[in-house]
């Protein structure tokens, strides 16, 4: 079926370690989205034989960057060791900006501007600031340049208490500014279109929290987990915390949606989690490897990147899904694990009906049909988002590593992991077991 | 006299002097003055330097059209560690035998320096590296001081800590410029600043980059040639004046007093004699509060405690140069095996260091507790400013800690600091090497007593390992015993030693026998204490007499602190290699037994304060029941030759059987491993002064009453009748 390809632009995945994913505010707020990925690249770097001068370039996703740390990942790669000559960019593409950095890599090595890469993501959404309103900033520039002591009064007395009003980064980050809709309006968006109900998404959910519970039973996480120690050293972190193993429907039914009070089915139960957490994977190329004497995890066959309307962003996967099975060279069928991210319950039945649905691939995206019927069993098979949470940027690389994971531990071939993103994208890329 | 020569002077090129000193001046009238040849790496004050200083000052007193005066050191603005001067010959402070002589060396220094101030030029001092004692008051008679803020430039009055003070009148000259209560916190201390700490002092007018001293210095000495004046207008104020040129002074004297007087101060005269002359210079007129410097100097220089302090420091200079060895490698990567107190501690310190360091153990609490305290002691030197915050984030960042070694091929220290078991310890070994240690890494293990070569055996490449035994609590204590094992080499024994003198301990090469050395002539030290205590003295008393002799804690409060179990433990092991002379004192086990451990479990023979009787009084009542023989109470000399006397005898075997290579290792490494008063110059110099013949004549007599542990060494007996 697949034809006869050149390979050897292909990624190959070596290694990829996570700190944990934990509840935004909680166990790891002190830690800077730089403090977690220089993290995980050290842990990385240590674990894997090889050594860091190998490395040709660091690349690192990150949505929400501090202002302290604004290119995270070079902040990231000085502090995890790597030598000063050593480039490193950060790379946004909201949601994707942790896969965005795989993405990159490949390019870059295509390129022919470096064979070994460093790449991932970090979000420390604990970290997200409130902003200074547009008020209080011009009553600070006037103070500012107020030099009378008539102008200075005049200023200070220009103060009025509304000022204060901070804007929330975490909300406006989550606000789509071109259609002024949440993220989980979107979602509700989704739903109504492919009719899914509150019961579904419920549904779903708790099969997050059940499968993400029985991978952590079962220590499948290990081999993409590294303990993390907290700046503020209140103890190891092993474990990803949002992960409910005694999570019940009745809990779920009870929840009141958040984005459409009155009409909405999306709920926090079946939304992802705001949690903190970086992650970190090298990759290059199979010749490389070899020469460097290390064994690949897998091999990414095909990426693609698409856009939607930012209306339905939700099924972004759906869009840019065919794209990376076609530079893969294989069918929808031939893949063994989907990981479709967890933004929202609603999003992914969205995506699995659309996967599905004549009418949308022919419309949407001009296919002759159908993409294909996707087994739910392939699905997200140790959990997803909802249960692990999304820390924006470290999301696309996680999919990818855990989709790795997922593939040699279960002895499959093909997986694909894909994503939505905000502002109406999808990315996905697929990936063949080494 | 015109001594700078036309043509020399426009091109600017150093004119030689008779002995070296170069002078430049410049065609705008101004003179640098170096204290030393572009080729000197380190400036000390001799004579030929003196002479040299003063020839150089008759040239500038009698030309005419010098406007001003730079004085600085050899290199500026060159690259390469700076330097201004780093103080008198220490050689020659050891050399001076009678105090007339040194009196007359420091009236003589000062009467030269202070023809800086007679100058009718402004002066100016640009200070880069080293400015120490007699370099510092070099500066002090200069009008106006600017200083770099690289980390070698370090400024003070060390003085004090070699038993001597100030002697070129520093004791005058700095309180004046600073006042009473700061002048008296550096030169009693004998601390040394930083140029930040310098500027904030007021010790140094200015702080300046490097490649700009020289024009910062000349612009200071335009500035102060343009108004036609000598130097800037300076005067004390606020609290400064009133304690300094007021009766109030009092109080300053009687702070710091208070302050010499607790710890071991008073075995130190010098402090005193620092003090009373500060005061001079408030209180006496100019010229003879110089005199009474000099007399206190010539007075201090040729005390015992001043050439004990002496010989300590040539001692330490000489670890120092144990890691300089050309065989001795600079480590990058270190893998510390075990998270234990003794092995985070020893991570922390290499992160701190410099090195990228993994620290592994299963226990992820313990690692959680390492990295703590790094950030803990981070976080203090952050807050007083000893370091900055993105420092300690370095720091804190090249200490990785988890529970797998990961990958070991860029690691090339590999150290373990687990449990004390041989079999254990060869097994890690073992592993590091299975998971592909590079074949130039050194494997080294932090035991206190088990053998270095039983480990080395049957390894490939038995070599590179050695002994690295840091001392409890490892951030704290200063010696280090770099252990020898039969098959060690020297690169590694050399790379060891360099990796104690990077991280600020003073290395000691020590062979591979029971106890090494520390521990060995600690033992029967510790075992005779106790003896002394179930015999029936009184622990206070056993102490009271150790801290009179100088130690900085008595036996039983360190047997508190080390804990029983390790004691009984480290007297197992030297039982076996040394059974006729180190059988453990039954208190030990008794003490162990009792679950009473010292410190680590709320008290032991003192109460947790370290001050109160403790619950392990109970259990030497009931050994001294169990004896039945009616209670004695030693007498001091008794307890002091019960407790050093044997010291000394194992000090000269450990000499004898080779464990380390001289006498001088012995004495530096008993003053840091143990505290052996640092004024008596090291225990062999303290027991030629108590006299060999008067010990062997003691150890005799107690092995008579006492048994075969007090027998005297073959060594010994020689030492004592040559």
């Amino acid at each position: 079926m697949s034809k006869k390809t050149d390979r050897s632009g292909d990624l190959a995945i070596i290694a990829g370690l996570r700190t944990p994913f934990c509840k935004a505010g909680g166990a790891m707020q002190r830690a800077s989205a730089g403090d977690l990925a220089s993290f995980a690249i050290r842990e990385l770097l240590d674990r894997v034989d090889i050594d860091r001068r190998a490395v040709d370039e660091v690349i690192l996703g990150c949505a929400g960057a501090d202002a302290r740390e604004a290119n995270v990942a070079r902040v990231a790669a000085l502090r995890a060791g790597l030598p000063e000559h050593t480039p490193a960019m950060t790379v946004m593409r909201n949601c994707a900006s942790g896969m965005e950095a795989i993405l990159a890599a490949q390019t870059k090595m295509r390129a022919g501007e470096g064979e070994v890469f460093v790449v991932g993501g970090a979000e420390s959404m604990s970290n997200f600031p409130l902003l200074m309103g547009p008020a209080l900033v011009k009553f600070f520039t006037r103070l500012g340049k107020a030099r009378s002591l008539g102008q200075r009064v005049r200023a200070l007395t220009s103060f009025r208490f509304g000022a204060l009003r901070p804007r929330v980064a975490i909300v406006e980050g989550l606000t789509d500014p071109t259609t002024g809709l949440m993220m989980g309006e979107t979602a509700e968006l989704v739903a109504r279109r492919f009719g899914i109900e509150r019961a579904q998404m419920d549904q779903f959910a708790l099969r997050s929290h059940e499968r993400a519970a029985a991978a952590q039973q079962a220590e499948m996480f290990v081999d993409e987990l590294t303990a993390f120690l907290p700046p503020d050293h209140r103890g190891a972190i092993t474990a990803d915390d949002g992960v409910r193993s005694n999570q019940t429907l009745e809990a779920l039914a009870k929840l009141k949606p958040v984005f459409d009070r009155h009409n909405g089915d999306v709920t926090v139960g079946n939304s992802c989690q705001i949690t903190d957490g970086a992650v970190a994977l090298l990759c290059t190329t199979a010749k490389k490897a070899k020469a460097l004497g290390l064994s690949p995890l897998a091999y990414v066959r095909g990426t693609s990147t698409a856009g939607l309307s930012p209306r339905v962003m939700g099924l972004g996967p759906v869009h840019a899904t065919p794209g990376a099975l076609q530079r893969a060279g294989i069918g929808f069928d031939d893949l063994d694990l989907v990981e479709i991210n967890e933004a929202f319950a609603a999003q992914v039945l969205g995506c699995v009906r659309a996967f599905a649905d004549d009418g949308y691939c022919r419309q949407q995206l001009g296919l002759s049909g159908a993409i294909g019927e996707l087994d739910p069993h392939k699905l997200n098979v140790d959990g997803g988002a909802i249960a692990l949470g999304h820390p924006i940027a470290a999301t696309g690389a996680r999919l990818v590593l855990t989709l790795a994971r997922a593939l040699r531990q279960r002895d499959q071939r093909y997986g694909l992991a894909t994503l939505c993103i905000g502002g109406g994208q999808g990315q996905a890329i697929v990936l063949e077991a080494a | 006299m015109n001594g700078i020569e036309q043509d020399r002077a426009q091109t600017a090129a150093p004119a030689t002097a008779p002995i070296g000193l170069p002078v430049e001046i410049g065609d705008d009238g101004i003179v640098t003055l170096r204290l030393g040849r572009s080729d000197e790496r380190v400036v000390t004050i001799t004579p030929e330097r003196m002479s040299d200083l003063a020839a150089a000052l008759d040239r500038i007193a009698s030309d005419t059209r010098v406007r001003g005066v730079i004085v600085t050191g050899p290199n500026l603005p060159a690259e390469g560690p700076g330097m201004f001067c780093a103080g008198a010959d220490i050689q020659l402070i050891d050399s001076i035998a009678d105090a007339a002589a040194g009196e007359a060396a420091a009236t003589r220094g000062r009467t030269l320096l202070a023809r800086l101030q007679q100058l009718r030029v402004p002066v100016v001092a640009a200070i880069d590296g080293p400015c120490l004692g007699g370099g510092c008051e070099l500066a002090l008679f200069c009008d106006v001081r600017l200083a770099t803020d690289e980390p070698g430039t370090q400024i003070g009055l060390p003085e004090v800590k070699l038993g001597i003070l100030p002697g070129f009148g520093g004791t005058q000259t700095l309180p004046r410029l600073l006042g009473l209560p700061k002048a008296l916190d550096l030169i009693l201390t004998g601390r040394l600043l930083r140029g930040k700490q310098a500027l904030r002092t007021g010790l140094v007018d200015r702080l300046v980059p490097r490649t700009k001293l020289l024009a910062a210095a000349r612009a200071e000495v335009e500035k102060l040639a343009a108004k036609d004046r000598k130097r800037p207008a300076r005067r004390l104020r606020g609290l400064a004046f009133w304690l300094s040129k007021t009766p109030l002074r009092w109080f300053a004297a009687r702070a710091a007093t208070q302050q010499l007087q607790r710890g071991p101060g008073r075995f130190y005269p010098a402090p005193h004699a620092a003090l009373q002359s500060c005061l001079n210079a408030f209180t006496m007129p100019v010229e003879q509060g110089f005199a009474a410097e000099a007399r206190q100097l010539g007075r201090l220089v040729v005390t015992p405690i001043s050439k004990g302090l002496l010989r300590l420091f040539f001692l330490t200079e000489r670890s120092k140069r144990l890691g300089k060895h050309d065989a001795a490698r600079d480590l990058q990567r270190a893998l510390v095996v075990g998270g234990g107190v003794m092995g985070a501690g020893i991570a922390c310190e290499l992160a701190q260091r410099g090195l990228a360091v993994r620290l592994c153990d299963l226990d992820l609490q313990a690692l959680v507790r390492g990295k703590a305290r790094l950030g803990k002691e981070l976080d203090k030197r952050v807050r007083r400013k000893r370091l900055t915050a993105p420092e300690a984030m370095a720091i804190q960042d090249r200490l990785q800690a988890s529970t797998e070694w990961g990958h070991l091929r860029d690691t090339d220290l590999w150290l373990e600091a687990v449990v004390e078991d041989l079999q254990v310890k060869r097994k890690l070994m073992g592993l590091a090497i299975e998971r592909g240690l590079p074949e130039h890494a050194v494997l080294a293990t932090n035991t206190s007593s088990l053998s270095v070569t039983a480990m080395a055996e049957g390894l490939p490449h038995p070599e590179r390992v050695v002994g690295i035994h840091f001392f409890n609590p490892p951030e704290k204590m200063p010696l280090v015993e770099v252990i020898r094992g039969a098959t060690t080499d020297d690169a590694t024994v050399a790379t060891a030693c360099r990796l104690a003198v990077r991280m600020g301990k003073f290395p000691v090469v020590v062979g591979d026998a029971p106890g090494f050395l520390v521990n060995r002539c600690l033992a029967p030290y510790l075992n005779e204490a106790a003896r002394l205590v179930l015999e029936g003295t009184a622990p206070e008393a056993v102490d009271k007499a150790m801290l009179d002799l100088g130690m900085p804690m008595g036996p039983c409060r360190l047997l508190d602190e080390v804990g029983f179990d390790v004691a009984t433990k480290v007297s197992e092991v030297l039982q076996n290699g040394f059974p006729e002379r180190m059988q453990p004192c039954e208190l030990f086990a008794a003490m162990a037994g009792a679950g009473l451990l010292g410190q680590k479990t709320g008290g032991g023979i003192y109460g947790k304060d370290g001050k109160r009787p403790g619950p392990g009084r109970k259990v030497i009542a009931e050994l001294r029941a169990a004896h039945g023989t009616p209670g004695r109470e030693a007498s001091r000399s008794e307890i002091v030759q019960r407790l050093i006397y044997p010291m000394v005898d194992e000090a000269y075997r450990c000499v004898d059987e080779g464990i380390v290579a001289h006498e001088d290792d012995v004495d530096l490494g008993l003053v840091m491993g143990i505290g052996f008063p640092p004024f008596t110059g090291g225990i062999t110099r303290y027991a030629r002064r108590e006299g060999l013949s008067t010990i062997v004549h003691a150890l005799d007599e107690l092995a008579r009453l006492h048994g075969p542990r007090f027998e005297v060494s073959d060594g010994m007996r020689r030492r004592a009748t040559s």
